[in-house]
C-alpha cells in the first residue's frame, strides 16, 4: 500500500462510466427507502405507541391515534425513586468508562497477537477464542461469588473493571483481524525511522485501525448501554440503577405494567446510541480514508 | 500513558546503535514488550475469567443446586444428557436448525447491505444509521411486545395477508413457524455484522480499485477480484462470530417466548434450555455440563474453521 | 514520507484514571444474631421484593415510614421487576451467602429454601413477641409454613385466584353470571352456551388446561390432594386425565381460544386476552382485576368485568390463597431489625394504607377493614378485597408446596397440556409424561 497522492479521485468504485446518473440515483433511493420502511415500521409503531395513553397502547397497528399525548414521557421520566435523569447519568458513566477500558485493553492485546512473537502465542490465542465459547450463564454464579468476595457488589466495578482487563475477547479478535490486514512494510519503515513497538502501535497501527476502533467503541456503547443482567445482579441501590433496569421496572407480570411509559423511555434510551453512532461513524468510518493515509 | 513514556527513551538510545545489532536486540526485546502489551488481558484472564470458567468445569461433574454445596457425581450429568433427557435433544435440534438457516442468511444480507452502503450516494450516513437502528433495540423489553404486534394472530403480517384474502393463524404461537420468526428477528437486527463488514470495506485501499478500473475491470469483477479477497479476514471473523452467537442464541427466544422455549419446545434453544436447567430448575451442575459440551463442539468447529482459513483467508501482512 | 497524523485519543483514553464511586454496601453491625428476633432495632438491612414501578413506589413509602419510626435504621430496598428474574437474582445471592435480610417469598417456592436450611423459623420470634400474628387468620397464616410445619415467611398480602367474567359480553350472550355455588360442570356448560352467541373472534375462555392454578382449584373442589406426604403428586393419573379431557372437550368445540393464540398470549394480567376483551371469562389473580379493568376501559368499547369465586364441588370451595410475605435468611446478621421490619410491614395500619393492598389483600384483618372503609380506594379495589373476605370466610385449605414445585410442576404441567392442545400428544401420554417429570424432581 502506498499513500494516496491526490484527493480528487473518487475513493470507492471510481471511474465508472455514468449515464442516467439521475435516474439511477432515484431508483436506488426508492429501493433503499422501501427496504427501510419495512425494516423500521416496528420502530415507527413503537414511536407512535409511545404517544398514546397507557391503556390504548396496544389498540391497533396504525401509527396514528386521536388521543396523542406526551404524558408518557413526562410520567416516565419522573418514575422511580430517582428520575431518569439519574439513570441516564449512571448509564452514561458506566458506558464511557467501559468504552475507554475496551479501547485500552483490547487494542494492546490485539497488537501483541497480530504483530509480536512470543512464547505460547498460539496456545494463548486459543485460550482467547476459548473464552468466547462458554455460555455466560454458567459463569454468572462463580463470577458473582468472586465479585462479592472483592466487595464489589453495589458498585460499578463489576460492570467496568473487566473491560479494562480485556474480558471482551470479541473485540480483541476483531482488532487482530484488522491489524493483520495491514501491510507489515509500514511497521518496517517506521522501525527504520526509529520507532519502537509502542511507537509503531500508536503512530502506525492504531490510526490505520480506526475502523476497528470505531466499531469497538460503537459496539461497546450499545452492549453496555443495553446490558440488563449485569446491572440486575450487581446494582441493588435504586439510585445506582442504569436505564435498562429502570425500563424493566415498567413491566410487572404480577401487577400493573406501564407500556406507554416503557415505550416512551425506550425511545429516549435509543437517542444516545443513535447520536453516538452518527458521530462515531462520521469520525471513524468516514475518517479513515482522509486522515489515515495521507 | 505512563507505560509509553517509560519505554520510548531506551528505544531512542537504540536508534543510534548499528542496524544489525539493533535488529537482534529488537527481537529479544519483542517478547518482553509483548507481555507488557498483554498484561491487562493476562491479569483479567487469570483474575476474572479463568477462575469462574474452571469452576464451572468442576461444577459440570457435580450435582449443584446453588443453594447448597456441590456434590461430586462424576460423569452422571453427561450420561443423563445423552441417555434420558428428551428435551436436551429437542434443544440441540432447534439450535442446529437455527444455525443452518440463520447464519448464511445473516452473513449474505449484511454483506450485501454493507456493500450497498459503501457506495457513493447522497444521505449515506443517514441511511447507515437507519439500517443500524433495529439492532440498537438489542434485547430491549419492548421487543417482545413489538414482535407480537407483527407476528401475532391479530398482528401486522396477518392483517396484510387478510387484505389479500389469506387467513393465517398466529406465527409466534404456531410451533411450525415460531422458530422462523426468530430467524427473521435475527435478520432484522443484522446491523452489528453489517457494520463490521462496512469497516472492513473501508479498510480496502482505494488505489486497488483505481488500478482495476484502469485495467477496465467491471463492477462484478472488481467485487470478486478485489473486494472479496481483501475482505476475507473480516468474512472469516464474521462467519465465526455469527456462528458462535447462533449456537449460543438465548435472548431472542427468552424474550419472545417468555423464557419457556414454547410453543411445544419449538424455540427451545440450547442455551435457553441450559438456563432453564441452571436457574429455573436449579440444576446448575447439569447446566454446566451442557455448557462444556457446547464448548467442546464449538472448539472443534472453531479449530476446523481456523485450520481452513489458511486456504481461503488472505491477510495483508503476508 | 509523512503518513500518519499523531493520534492522541488513545493515549488520553488509556491515561484516564478510573473515577468511580465505590460505595460498598454490606451489613454495618448492630443487633445480635438472636433466634427470637429480640434486640436492638438499628443498623442496616436489605429488603428484596418483586414488582414493577408502581409496587416499588408503595414499598418504598412503607420503608420510609419504618425508618422514620426507628432512628438510625437504614433499609436498602432491592426491587426486581420481573418475577422469574427476581428468583434468579435471589438464587445467585444465596449461592454466595449474601441474601438480603428480608426476602419476599410465596408458598410456591419457600420449601426450595427451607430444604436447604436457608431460612430461619419465625415461630420463636412470635413467641418472644418480636412478630405479632394475632390479627392474621390461622388459615391464611398457615400458608407460610414449610414442610416441617414451622412458619418460614410471614404472609402480608394474600392473593387468590378468581374467575373473571366480562359482564358486558356475558350479558350480550344472554348468560349473565354463573349462579352462586356453581360447580365445574356448570361452568363448562355456561361457557359452551355463551360461545354460541358471542361475537365473531371472541371466545368464551382461554385454552386453560395448562394453568396450574385452575387445576389446583379443581382438585380442592373435588377433594383430591395435590401432594402426598413425601411431596410427590397426591392425585392419580386418572384424575388428571379426567381434568384434561374436560378441557379438550371445550377446546375442540371451539369454546376456547385456539392453542396457537394461547401460546402467544402475554403473561401480564393487564395484557392477557381477558383484559383486552378477546375472551369472555378466564382465571385471573384476584388483585389483577384493577389493572385488567383499566386495559379493558382503554379498548374504548365500554365493556365491564368482575370477579367471582372459583367453581366449587363435593368438597366445597375451590379457592386457594397464594399469600406473599417476607422471610428471614439464616445468613442475616441483623435479625432484630429484620423481624421488626416484617412485623411493621404486615401489621402497621399506616404501612397497610401506604401499600394499598398492592400485592393481594392484607392478611392483617384490621388493616383489611381499614382499607375497605377507606374512601380513597376505588370500587374495583374494594371488590377485590370484599371477594377475599368472602373466600377467607369459607376457610380455604392451606397448601404446602413441596420443594421443586415452582421449578418443575408449573412448567411441566403447562408443557404437557400444550402438547395435547397442539395435537402432538394424546391426553393419556401427556399425563404419563407429566407424572414422570414431576415426580422425578418434586420433594427431593
Amino acid at each position: 500500500m502506498t499513500s494516496v497522492k491526490t484527493h480528487t479521485i473518487p475513493r470507492i468504485y471510481p471511474g465508472t462510466p455514468v449515464k442516467n446518473t439521475f435516474v439511477r440515483a432515484i431508483i436506488r433511493h426508492a429501493l433503499l427507502i422501501c427496504v427501510l420502511f419495512v425494516l423500521l415500521y416496528p420502530l415507527l409503531w413503537l414511536l407512535g405507541a409511545s404517544f398514546r395513553p397507557n391503556n390504548e397502547v396496544f389498540n391497533g397497528l396504525g401509527l396514528f391515534s386521536e388521543n396523542y399525548t406526551i404524558q408518557n414521557y413526562i410520567d416516565g421520566w419522573g418514575a422511580g425513586s430517582a428520575s431518569f435523569t439519574r439513570y441516564f447519568g449512571n448509564s452514561l458513566l458506566v458506558t464511557v468508562v467501559s468504552i475507554l477500558g475496551n479501547l485500552f485493553s483490547c487494542s494492546l492485546t490485539a497488537y501483541a497477537f497480530a504483530r509480536l512473537n512470543f512464547p505460547f502465542k498460539n496456545a494463548l490465542f486459543a485460550i482467547l477464542i476459548g473464552t468466547m465459547l462458554l455460555p455466560m450463564h454458567v459463569t454468572l454464579v462463580p463470577q458473582y461469588i468472586l465479585f462479592n468476595k472483592l466487595g464489589w457488589i453495589n458498585t460499578y466495578f463489576p460492570l467496568t473493571i473487566p473491560h479494562w482487563l480485556g474480558v471482551d475477547a470479541f473485540f480483541i479478535f476483531l482488532m487482530v483481524q484488522f491489524i493483520r490486514n495491514l501491510p507489515r512494510e509500514l511497521d518496517e519503515s517506521a522501525r527504520l525511522d526509529g520507532c519502537g513497538h509502542f511507537g509503531i502501535f500508536l503512530r502506525i497501527v492504531m490510526p490505520l485501525s480506526l475502523p476497528a476502533i470505531g466499531t469497538t467503541a460503537m459496539f461497546t456503547f450499545i452492549w453496555t448501554w443495553n446490558d440488563f443482567l449485569g446491572p440486575l445482579l450487581y446494582l441493588n441501590r435504586s439510585d445506582m440503577q442504569t436505564v435498562p433496569l429502570a425500563l424493566n421496572a415498567f413491566l410487572d407480570s404480577t401487577g400493573q405494567s406501564s407500556y406507554g411509559e416503557l415505550f416512551a423511555m425506550s425511545v429516549l434510551s435509543l437517542a444516545p446510541i443513535v447520536g453516538f453512532f452518527i458521530v462515531s461513524q462520521r469520525l471513524l468510518i468516514e475518517g479513515i480514508a482522509t486522515t489515515g493515509m495521507k | 500513558m505512563s507505560v509509553h513514556t517509560q519505554t520510548s527513551s531506551p528505544e531512542t538510545i537504540q536508534s543510534v546503535l548499528g542496524s544489525k545489532a539493533r535488529k537482534r536486540d529488537w527481537r529479544k526485546r519483542e517478547v518482553a514488550v509483548a507481555f507488557v502489551f498483554l498484561a491487562p488481558w493476562l491479569i483479567g484472564l487469570i483474575g476474572l475469567t479463568l477462575g469462574p470458567m474452571l469452576y464451572s468445569l468442576y461444577l459440570s461433574f457435580t450435582d449443584y443446586n446453588l443453594l447448597s454445596s456441590p456434590k461430586w457425581v462424576g460423569l452422571q450429568n453427561f450420561v443423563t444428557m445423552f441417555t434420558s433427557d428428551e428435551r436436551f435433544w429437542v434443544s440441540t435440534r432447534v439450535t442446529i436448525v437455527y444455525v443452518i438457516f440463520g447464519v448464511p442468511l445473516i452473513l449474505i444480507v449484511s454483506l450485501m447491505i454493507a456493500a450497498l452502503l459503501n457506495s457513493k450516494i447522497a444521505f449515506l450516513s443517514g441511511y447507515r444509521a437507519l439500517f443500524y437502528l433495529p439492532s440498537l433495540m438489542g434485547a430491549s423489553v419492548a421487543i417482545a411486545a413489538l414482535w407480537r404486534q407483527i407476528f401475532g394472530g391479530n398482528g401486522l403480517i396477518n392483517q396484510i395477508l387478510s387484505y389479500f384474502g389469506i387467513e393465517a393463524g398466529s406465527w409466534v404461537g404456531n410451533p411450525d413457524t415460531a422458530l422462523g420468526t426468530l430467524v427473521v428477528l435475527a435478520l432484522w437486527a443484522f446491523g452489528s455484522t453489517m457494520i463490521i463488514f462496512l469497516a472492513g470495506l473501508r479498510q480496502i485501499p482505494a488505489e486497488l480499485y483505481e488500478a482495476a478500473a484502469v485495467d477496465g475491470a467491471g463492477r462484478v469483477r472488481r467485487f470478486l477480484n478485489i473486494t472479496l479477497p481483501m475482505l476475507t479476514p473480516i468474512i472469516f471473523f464474521n462467519a465465526l462470530m455469527v456462528t458462535i452467537n447462533a449456537f449460543q442464541a438465548f435472548t431472542p427466544a427468552y424474550v419472545i417466548s417468555g423464557g419457556t422455549g414454547g410453543p411445544v419446545n419449538s424455540t427451545l434453544f440450547y442455551t435457553l434450555y441450559l438456563y432453564q436447567q441452571g436457574f429455573a430448575q436449579l440444576n446448575m451442575g447439569y447446566a454446566s455440563a451442557m455448557a462444556w459440551l457446547l464448548v467442546a463442539v464449538l472448539a472443534i468447529f472453531s479449530g476446523l474453521f481456523f485450520w481452513s482459513s489458511r486456504y481461503w483467508v488472505y491477510y495483508g501482512d503476508k | 514520507m509523512k503518513w500518519i497524523r499523531r493520534s492522541s485519543g488513545i493515549a488520553a483514553a488509556a491515561g484516564l484514571a478510573l473515577t468511580l464511586a465505590a460505595c460498598s454496601g454490606g451489613a454495618e453491625g448492630a443487633g445480635g444474631d438472636s433466634q427470637d428476633g429480640t434486640g436492638d432495632v438499628s443498623g442496616q438491612i436489605a429488603v428484596a421484593w418483586w414488582g414493577g414501578e408502581a409496587r416499588s413506589a408503595k414499598t418504598n413509602a412503607v420503608i420510609d415510614l419504618f425508618t422514620a419510626q426507628n432512628d438510625g435504621v437504614k433499609v436498602d430496598g432491592q426491587a426486581t421487576a420481573d418475577f422469574s428474574k427476581y428468583f434468579d437474582k435471589l438464587n445467585v445471592q444465596a449461592a454466595s451467602q449474601s441474601l438480603p435480610c428480608a426476602v419476599q417469598l410465596q408458598g410456591r417456592q419457600v420449601n426450595d429454601y427451607t430444604k436447604n436450611d436457608l431460612l430461619m423459623p419465625l415461630d420463636p420470634m412470635i413467641e418472644s413477641g418480636a412478630i405479632d400474628v394475632s390479627d392474621i387468620p390461622k388459615s391464611v397464616l398457615d400458608n407460610g409454613r414449610g414442610t416441617d410445619g414451622k412458619l418460614y415467611f410471614l404472609p402480608y398480602g394474600a392473593a387468590y385466584d378468581a374467575v373473571g367474567i366480562n359482564t358486558t359480553l356475558a350479558d350480550e350472550a344472554g348468560v349473565g353470571l354463573p349462579e352462586e355455588g356453581y360447580d365445574w360442570d356448570d361452568y363448562m356448560s355456561y361457557l359452551t352456551e355463551a360461545q354460541e352467541s358471542l361475537p365473531e373472534g371472541v371466545r368464551a375462555i382461554d385454552s386453560n388446561g395448562g394453568r396450574p392454578n385452575f387445576f389446583i382449584g379443581w382438585t380442592l373442589a373435588n377433594g383430591k390432594s395435590l401432594f402426598n406426604d413425601e411431596g410427590k403428586l397426591g392425585f392419580t393419573e386418572q384424575d388428571l386425565t379426567e381434568y384434561w379431557n374436560m378441557w379438550e372437550t371445550v377446546r375442540k368445540a371451539g369454546v376456547t381460544m385456539p392453542a396457537a393464540r394461547t401460546a402467544e398470549e402475554p403473561t401480564g394480567p393487564d395484557q392477557g386476552f381477558f383484559a383486552t376483551g378477546e375472551v369472555m371469562s378466564d382465571t385471573i389473580p384476584g388483585n389483577a382485576l384493577t389493572p385488567a379493568t383499566e386495559t379493558l376501559e382503554g379498548q374504548g368499547e365500554g365493556q365491564e368485568m368482575t370477579t367471582i369465586p372459583f367453581p366449587s364441588g363435593p368438597a366445597g370451595s375451590g379457592n386457594a390463597l397464594y399469600p406473599s410475605g417476607f422471610a428471614i435468611p439464616v445468613s442475616c446478621d441483623n435479625v432484630p431489625t429484620a423481624a421488626a421490619f416484617i412485623d411493621f410491614f404486615t401489621n402497621d395500619l399506616e404501612a397497610g394504607k401506604a401499600f394499598a393492598a398492592d400485592n393481594g389483600a392484607p392478611t392483617n384483618t384490621k388493616v383489611l377493614e381499614a382499607l375497605i372503609a377507606d374512601d380513597s380506594l376505588t370500587p374495583t379495589k374494594k371488590h377485590e378485597l370484599e371477594l377475599y373476605k368472602q373466600i377467607v370466610e369459607s376457610d380455604p385449605q392451606a397448601i404446602v408446596f413441596p420443594p421443586g414445585y415452582q421449578a418443575t410442576f408449573e412448567s411441566s404441567f403447562k408443557r404437557a397440556y400444550e402438547d395435547v392442545s397442539f395435537g402432538k400428544s394424546t391426553v393419556e401420554d401427556a399425563v404419563k409424561q407429566f407424572f414422570s417429570e414431576a415426580n422425578s424432581s418434586l420433594g427431593t
